[in-house]
């Protein structure tokens, strides 16, 4: 039996369909899009509820966050301390710090807010501080008589007063890779890398990133989703335990969650065979709000931390090249076991070396197995050279750029990690499109704040925070990178057949937006006010009636 | 008492799992091993006493158990069995710097970091060093070695050998090697293993490893006795013993890992005034008294003794 009908009107409905880009009417039934167009695409359907409250507005597919994490629901438990200004779940606006006074305290209120047990904090970002770096007698300003851990932004760098260090031992043994030391060899209570920072977690204090997820977690992920627009989220590192899978079903099985899932089984917490296997036993489980196809593996680290997989002429500052997570020489094999599988294979590559360790060995694999329309992704993806996308076009490979990176670390690039020159061409959307590879972009959430639009923003202008354009060649049109936030992401996740369009058949996901994201400069695309998601048809404010 | 650990890296295929599966199946000793990779050990079913989730015991008292993304996690449950193991190996993955998870371990209470062991391929090394992805994986690897042992030498040439040695010091001119014995990898553990005032090198005997025994002179001199043992061949692999230092004949513990000497103070005036050395076949059975007449121009010990004290 069909339910009822119900029409929304817009201002302009952006399809994202290119043989019917623009409508102003859509029609929804049993949760899915029934009809799209005008009053006359309408007129045949037969008794609808005409529902106009959207008429001042604007809709567009509901957004699609191809790279995120679900603790980031999480991390606004712990005070924030990031550089810029972010917008917690509950709507309040938290004012970026810009030195370490300000951070001190913060740290101090949170710590006269709870005055017992370890205190975490995170989004930590001093590089635009300028002068000396934080250090533990900082710290120890806001508690010596226990813990105070303070996260850094990228998620590679831990701050730590006297009390975690010692907790941790590292005032006992000290001559460890990845403790910074001063002028005069002392431990200054910042650890990098993630040798030590597993260290502090398990000994010391579990931080903001690590905390096991929970129903809070999502729970407040769902409110940070509907603020931004988006309707559909992954989270792309998940060790899909029983555990997990059940705050996962429990979540998506509310009417009132409104985001669909897509989490990926990362092979760090299964050898292939078991990983296989345990996907293979999820896979039937699926739901529409609850997606098991992805899985995640991790080729190599991050290019701020030093520890991504960079070719000629390594890092600009002259360090050390970074770190393979996999073995190249193992690589072939993993990925011919999910590959065969049948499994959506996401790889984290930042580096181009790792970038491009995963493109031979796929070549390899994909040979010998062909397997049409596969829709494995190169994630990060930050900084082949056009030749090397001509290989991942040439094997059908998807890209999910990090397009949030040349904002938050693009002057960081330019100074340590790459120098001008590579810079320039890093999270090179402009590049991807041009080759016709199937493009999504995205925040890493909470490494950057979930917010789609920014992201466009970010491929649209590639302004860093500083205002300088880095990659003028690179920037992509404002209806090419909605598109990455949308259908392209849907895509990657090969979900495009149900979400990432308006088009009759499809979920009726939608973001409500204020102003119409075509109209206006593309300088002011970040600043499009999210008014609400439609999901399956139902509502969701972006801002929960107070 | 402190549990030594061994950490035990190299590339893929250099022989890790076979050296494993060799030690755990022929230790004199309850040796606790944490894998990479629980599925590839191939314990013999004959051996195995009790299996649980991510742990095999074996009828001779060792312990295997898979090494979870926690380093720390994995010692702790080692380390809580009853009995404990007198001995941890670990297994680095094949990209990682084997020297950073000793660090890693030096940090965990109840044990103490013995050697970081690590394998090369003597006929694949320089290939693989060569590889545009690896080379510097590798050089990680070998820069921070306590030793570097040489496997599959029953099939490589010598040619094969002589190329994997000579690329190993390229990478790092003092580094120490030794082909890796026929029977497996329990090389110095029984040293590593010994308890603070009794050497078992007994347990050395047998896996192609010399050992020599050398009583210093009464007072050494502390600067003397550190570059006599600079000027050890690359043929000692291991060293450990008690000698009395400086003016005030202090008792000291001396070890010496590789190229790597530590000196302490030691409390118990029990402790034995010997220097028990590990070497490979090469290592000359009197290498230290041999050095130490050189070094004197034929008399022991009037360059490297220590002044006399001082009369009250």
């Amino acid at each position: 039996m069909s339910g009822a009908i119900h029409v929304f009107t817009a201002r302009r409905v952006l399809t994202m369909n290119p043989a019917l880009p623009d409508a102003t009417h859509v029609a929804v039934r049993d949760g899915r899009i029934l009809a799209v167009g005008g009053a006359a695409e309408m007129a045949d359907l037969g008794p609808v509820a005409l529902d106009d409250r959207f008429a001042a507005k604007v809709i567009m597919p509901g957004l699609v966050e191809g790279h995120s994490h679900l603790h980031a629901g999480a991390a606004w438990r712990d005070p924030y301390l990031g550089f810029f200004d972010r917008t917690d779940p509950g709507g309040k606006r938290w004012s970026g710090l810009k030195d370490i006074d300000t951070v001190v305290a913060r740290l101090q209120q949170a710590a006269a807010a709870k005055p017992t047990g370890s205190l975490t904090a995170w989004g930590f970002d001093p590089i635009y501080f300028g002068g000396r770096r934080m250090d533990s007698r900082d710290l120890d300003r806001v508690a010596t008589d226990r813990p105070v851990v303070v996260t850094h932004a990228s998620g590679h760098i831990m701050n730590l007063n006297s009390t975690a260090m010692a907790i941790a031992g590292f005032d006992r043994v000290n001559d460890l890779d990845g403790l910074v030391r001063d002028d005069a060899g002392q431990p200054t209570g910042e650890v990098q890398g993630p040798e030590l920072m597993g260290r502090v977690r398990r000994v010391v204090t579990p931080d903001t990133l690590s905390r096991a997820l929970d129903a809070d977690s999502l729970h407040s992920f769902g409110k940070l989703a509907c603020q931004v627009g988006v309707t559909t989220a992954t989270d792309l590192v998940s060790d899909m335990s029983d555990d997990t899978v059940a705050i996962y079903r429990a979540a998506t099985a509310d009417p009132a969650f409104p985001v669909r899932l897509v989490p990926a089984l990362s092979t760090r917490y299964f050898n292939p065979a078991d990983g296989v296997a345990r996907l293979n036993v999820l896979r039937p489980t699926s739901t529409d709000k609850l997606h098991f196809k992805l899985v995640k593996l991790h080729v190599d680290g991050s290019i701020q931390g030093f520890t991504a997989r960079l070719r000629w002429p390594g890092y600009h500052n002259g360090a050390p090249n970074g770190l393979w997570y996999i073995a190249p020489s193992e690589l072939a094999g993993m990925l011919e076991a999910w590959h065969r599988a049948g499994a959506v294979i996401h790889m984290h590559t930042n580096g181009d070396q790792a970038t491009e360790a995963a493109v031979e060995a796929l070549e390899r694999v994909i040979t010998a197995h062909p397997r049409p329309d596969h829709r494995h992704t190169l994630q990060h993806c930050q900084m082949p050279d056009p030749a090397l996308f001509r290989r991942i076009k040439a094997l059908g490979l998807c890209c999910n750029l990090f397009a949030n990176h040349i904002y938050y670390w693009g002057e960081e690039h330019v100074a340590q990690t790459m120098g001008l020159s590579r810079a320039q061409r890093m999270d090179a959307c402009g590049t991807a499109l041009r080759l016709g590879i199937p493009l999504a972009i995205h925040s890493d959430a909470p490494i950057t704040p979930l917010a789609p639009l920014f992201t466009a923003w970010c491929a649209a202008m590639r302004l860093t925070a500083k205002g300088r354009v880095l990659g003028e060649g690179e920037r992509i049109s404002v209806p090419d990178a909605l598109r990455a936030i949308t259908l392209g992401a849907a895509y990657t996740l090969k979900l495009d057949h149900l979400i990432g369009s308006i088009e009759v058949g499809k979920l009726a996901d939608f973001a409500v937006l204020d102003d119409d994201p075509l109209a206006i400069e593309p300088v002011r695309l970040k600043d499009v006010g999210v008014h609400a998601t439609v999901l399956g048809g139902s509502v969701f404010p972006a801002s929960p009636p107070a | 008492m402190s549990i030594p650990v061994t950490v035990l890296g190299g590339f893929l295929g250099a022989g890790k799992t076979t050296a494993l599966n060799a030690l755990l199946s022929r230790a004199e000793q309850r040796v606790g091993v944490l894998v990479n990779d629980f599925g590839v050990v191939n314990i013999d079913a004959a051996l195995i006493a009790a299996r649980q989730s991510g742990m095999v015991a074996l009828s001779n008292g060792c312990v295997c158990c898979a090494l979870g993304p926690d380093l720390g996690e994995g010692i702790a449950r080692l380390a809580a069995l009853e009995p404990p193991p007198e001995h941890v190996v670990i297994e680095a993955s094949g990209v990682s710097d084997p020297w950073r998870i000793g660090q890693l371990a030096r940090l965990e209470t109840g044990v103490h970091l013995d050697a970081v062991l690590v394998l090369a391929d003597a006929q694949r090394f320089p290939a693989l060093l060569a590889d545009r992805w690896l080379t510097d994986t590798l050089q990680r690897q070998v820069a921070r070695a306590d030793l570097v042992l040489l496997t599959h030498t029953d099939l490589a040439t010598a040619a094969e050998i002589a190329a994997t040695r000579a690329a190993l010091r390229r990478l790092r001119a003092d580094v120490a090697t030794a082909a890796m014995p026929v029977d497996g990898v329990p090389l110095l553990l029984g040293m590593a293993h010994a308890a603070p005032v009794r050497f078992r090198a007994e347990a050395v005997s047998g896996h192609g490893f010399r050992q020599s025994v050398w009583s210093p002179p009464a007072t050494l001199d502390r600067a003397a006795l550190l570059a006599l043992l600079d000027a050890l061949p690359d043929s000692v692999l291991r060293l450990k013993g008690f000698c009395r230092l400086g003016p005030q004949r202090a008792l000291h513990l001396v070890q010496r890992a590789g190229r790597r000497t530590t000196l302490e103070p030691w409390p118990d005036p029990a402790a034995p005034e010997t220097f028990v050395l590990i070497g490979t076949p090469d290592m000359p059975s009197d290498v230290l008294a041999r050095l130490c007449r050189e070094r004197n121009g034929g008399s022991q010990g009037s360059d490297i003794a220590a002044s006399k004290p001082a009369e009250p």
